[in-house]
């Protein structure tokens, strides 16, 4: 005599495959993902908005004797601004080559340039272990007293990032960012400069979806910056970007473009100090790339 | 009594003086050595980084050879 037995409670069906996108999935407060670096925060607004504008001529060369080492050459011939004591700016043509060699492995990274007048870029990055990186950066003059180091002590956990940084003139800095819900994270940096006798602290919010990131950053320096990013399809993007300082009441606004096209990505953006630049790269043909920017 | 007063106050203030020195000058000695340090590592970096990175790249599998390192294309 089959007996009814009054149904076990089941654990609710796992959702299948095809479900709607839009339930709302329960949130799994344990296993959250892990927030991009601190420094990284405003990257999608600086791709569109900041791109490496230049002025003259640049012509790259990198030729790979590897699948992991390559050298680089490079001329630039171009106006460079000269830090001047009057208002006005002054630019004066130069021209330099540089010459670069690269080595890139999964695990380390290694990146030289030097120009024609001695000045020495260079980045190292190493995993020291798993969640451990140790990155580098020095440009090194041979005028007295105008080198640079830095290094980055990165520790990446589950959910969260931190970064000890230490620099010549006694530069020391700390930050740390931490994801609260799948979308947001919300960090936080100290910094303290020993030579200039200032020290700082930050706190940063970043909140992104599929379509759109917003991010907002606060310095005790003085520096409101916000920044919205609205992907408005595959190709295209726009961004918006406001930055206020509280010290000096001085606040710039810009709006800006990104087409990522097949062949060519163009980014365009309009500033409320009344700068306009535009930068279109194209890949003529392969390993040729052309460059124009303007400001 | 006086005058032994004073030579023992003496003899302390002497002990005294010569502790904080001979910390003193080993903090100097600390401060210049790696200030020395610092300045060797500067130049060691600037002139031997770029071929560093180049005897690491060139030992590297599949190794290239001197000739593609040299000609420009």
């Amino acid at each position: 005599m089959a007996t009814l037995v009054p149904p076990a409670t089941n654990p609710p069906p796992p959702p299948s495959p095809d479900s709607k996108p839009a339930e709302p999935e329960k949130v799994d407060y344990m296993d959250l993902p892990c927030p991009i670096p601190y420094e990284e925060i405003h990257r999608e607004s600086f791709m569109s908005l900041k791109p490496e504008l230049f002025e003259g001529l640049r012509f790259d060369f990198t030729k790979g004797l590897n699948q992991r080492f390559s050298l680089s050459h490079s001329v630039f011939m171009g106006p460079t601004e000269v830090p001047s004591q009057s208002a006005e700016v002054i630019k004066i043509p130069t021209a330099h080559y540089e010459f670069g060699a690269n080595f890139i492995d999964p695990k380390m990274m290694l990146f030289g340039r030097i120009l024609t007048d001695g000045r020495l870029n260079a980045r190292v990055k190493c995993d020291l272990s798993e969640n451990l990186t140790l990155k580098a950066n020095a440009q090194l003059t041979n005028e007295p007293h105008m080198s640079h180091g830095m290094a980055n002590f990165d520790y990446k956990g589950s959910d969260f990032r931190t970064q000890l940084q230490l620099g010549n003139g006694a530069l020391f800095g700390a930050s740390y960012i931490q994801s609260v819900t799948p979308h947001l994270a919300l960090g936080g940096e100290v910094f303290w400069a020993g030579q200039h006798r200032k020290s700082g602290i930050g706190y940063a919010a970043r909140y992104n979806t599929d379509k759109m990131v917003a991010t907002g950053q606060v310095a005790s320096t003085g520096m409101v910056a916000l920044s919205y990013v609205q992907k408005v399809s595959e190709k295209v993007s726009l961004a918006s970007d406001f930055m206020y300082n509280y010290m000096s009441r001085d606040v710039t606004a810009s709006l800006g473009y990104d087409y990522i096209l097949r062949q060519c990505r163009l980014r365009g953006k309009i500033d409320s100090n009344g700068c306009t630049a535009a930068f279109l790269e194209e890949r003529l043909n392969m390993g040729l790339n052309f460059i124009l920017s303007a400001e | 009594m006086a005058s032994r007063v004073a030579l023992k106050t003496k003899s302390k203030g002497a002990k005294g003086g010569a502790k904080p020195a001979d910390e003193r000058s080993a903090v100097k000695c600390l401060k210049e050595w790696s200030t020395w340090t610092v300045k060797k590592a500067k130049v060691i970096t600037h002139y031997g980084f770029i071929p560093m990175v180049i005897i690491i790249g060139m030992s590297s599998e599949p190794k290239p050879s001197i000739s593609q390192l040299l000609s420009p294309i």
